[in-house]
């Protein structure tokens, strides 16, 4: 967490910097690039990327989320789990969100978003987990367990097919800023950034696989991955790629990780919440 | 993780005599036996070796399974639906676990 508490600062003190720079030059300055970096653009274009996507993957990954999606049990799991009361209180989620969860269809999709009371990010996976020891007197559940992972699912599942939409206005910005920062900063090894891959070299190949663009990479999960074999969530990814870039991978929803998150969601603004997902 | 859980997808509608696609899932881990862990030990193989499929009292399809099958396996094959009977997919593994389940089609 120190170290994660570091970048955050570092990162927010560039930002900072970059907007009084910013100010100086008066109106033209373009919003884009308020924290003074330079965005990537995609080396081909969007056509030849979708033809190049669609000959390595096909329909093949949206066909197997729907029809063989092997953590549709984990979601049967998240609906028990839902109805399950926990704590001192004597409640379960569905006491208050009601019996099948109608009050929460469409919460989802404005997640991760700005809580004041955390002066930060709040993730869906932070907020079940305020939720259960605020309002239930139940004990967190470890991030990346099977519970927490079923619940998260079950309650993401509740907005599937509505559109995304996070909000970046107001006091969320710098947090939008910093993720950004995250993303576009070198790092490990390798000296790699997120941003080189999923941004300017997307639709080349790594190796043998295909380097997919950041426009869908955060709308389902969390999502069954064969590599992994199993369920797992976005920040679980997160710590995948830094560990392939030689970079040492940082805790579950640490600061850094939940800007970075809202950052990505961002990108997929507008598509439809489609969890559990499923990705090669 | 629960070993053999099994989820049979068919459509919700079938007309007699129509050809239909049925899939269905086993939660398995399907270790290859060539896996080591990190102190080295050889993670013994465990995998579904055998499946059948019944349709009334007809066997209609036999995989013969090896370690090279993922885990969680997915099959999904086509099935002509001319007889109002349960589809019953029996799993079995290695170890001699059975894991079973059945749907009943109604073809209208």
């Amino acid at each position: 967490m120190r170290r994660c508490f570091f970048l955050k600062k570092m990162v927010l003190m560039l930002a900072m910097g970059a907007l009084a720079a910013g100010t100086g030059r008066g109106a033209f300055a373009a919003p884009a690039s308020v924290s003074g970096i330079q965005e990537y653009k995609q080396n081909i274009s969007t056509q030849e990327y979708e033809k190049r996507y669609n000959a390595v993957y096909g329909k093949f990954t949206g066909q197997m989320a729907e029809q063989g999606n092997p953590a549709d049990f984990m979601l049967d799991d998240g609906k028990d789990l839902f109805k399950k009361v926990e704590g001192t209180t004597g409640k379960s989620c569905a006491s208050c969100h009601g019996e099948n969860g109608e009050k929460l269809k469409g919460v989802a999709a404005g997640y991760p978003k700005y809580d004041p009371a955390i002066k930060g990010i709040n993730t869906m996976a932070l907020q079940i987990n305020r939720c259960r020891k605020e309002n239930m007197g139940a004990p967190e559940l470890k991030y990346e367990s099977y519970d927490q992972l079923a619940l998260e699912l079950y309650v993401k599942s509740l907005s599937n097919g509505v559109p995304i939409k996070v909000s970046i206005d107001g006091p969320a910005r710098p947090f939008y800023e910093a993720g950004k920062a995250y993303y576009y900063m070198r790092q490990g090894q390798l000296n790699m950034s997120c941003a080189i891959c999923h941004v300017k070299y997307a639709g080349h190949m790594i190796r043998a696989n295909l380097l997919s663009n950041n426009r869908h990479h955060a709308d389902h999960w969390p999502g069954y991955r064969l590599k992994w074999g199993k369920t797992g969530s976005l920040q679980k990814r997160f710590r995948g790629c830094n560990k392939k870039v030689r970079a040492k991978p940082l805790p579950f929803q640490c600061d850094t990780y939940r800007d970075l998150e809202l950052y990505l969601t961002y990108q997929a603004n507008g598509l439809p919440v489609a969890v559990p997902g499923f990705r090669m | 993780m629960v070993i053999g859980r099994i989820k049979i997808r068919v459509p919700s509608v079938i007309k007699k005599g129509e050809v239909v696609p049925v899939m269905a899932l086993v939660t398995h881990p399907m270790e290859t036996g060539l896996r080591k862990t990190k102190d080295g030990k050889v993670v013994p193989a465990y995998f579904i070796n055998d499946v059948d499929v019944f349709y009334g009292n007809d066997r209609i399809t036999h995989c013969d399974w090896t370690y090279a099958i993922s885990a969680n396996p997915f099959i999904s094959f086509y099935l002509k639906a001319d007889k109002a009977a349960p589809l019953k997919i029996v799993y079995k593994d290695n170890k001699g676990g059975v894991y079973q389940q059945s749907v009943q089609i109604n073809p209208r």
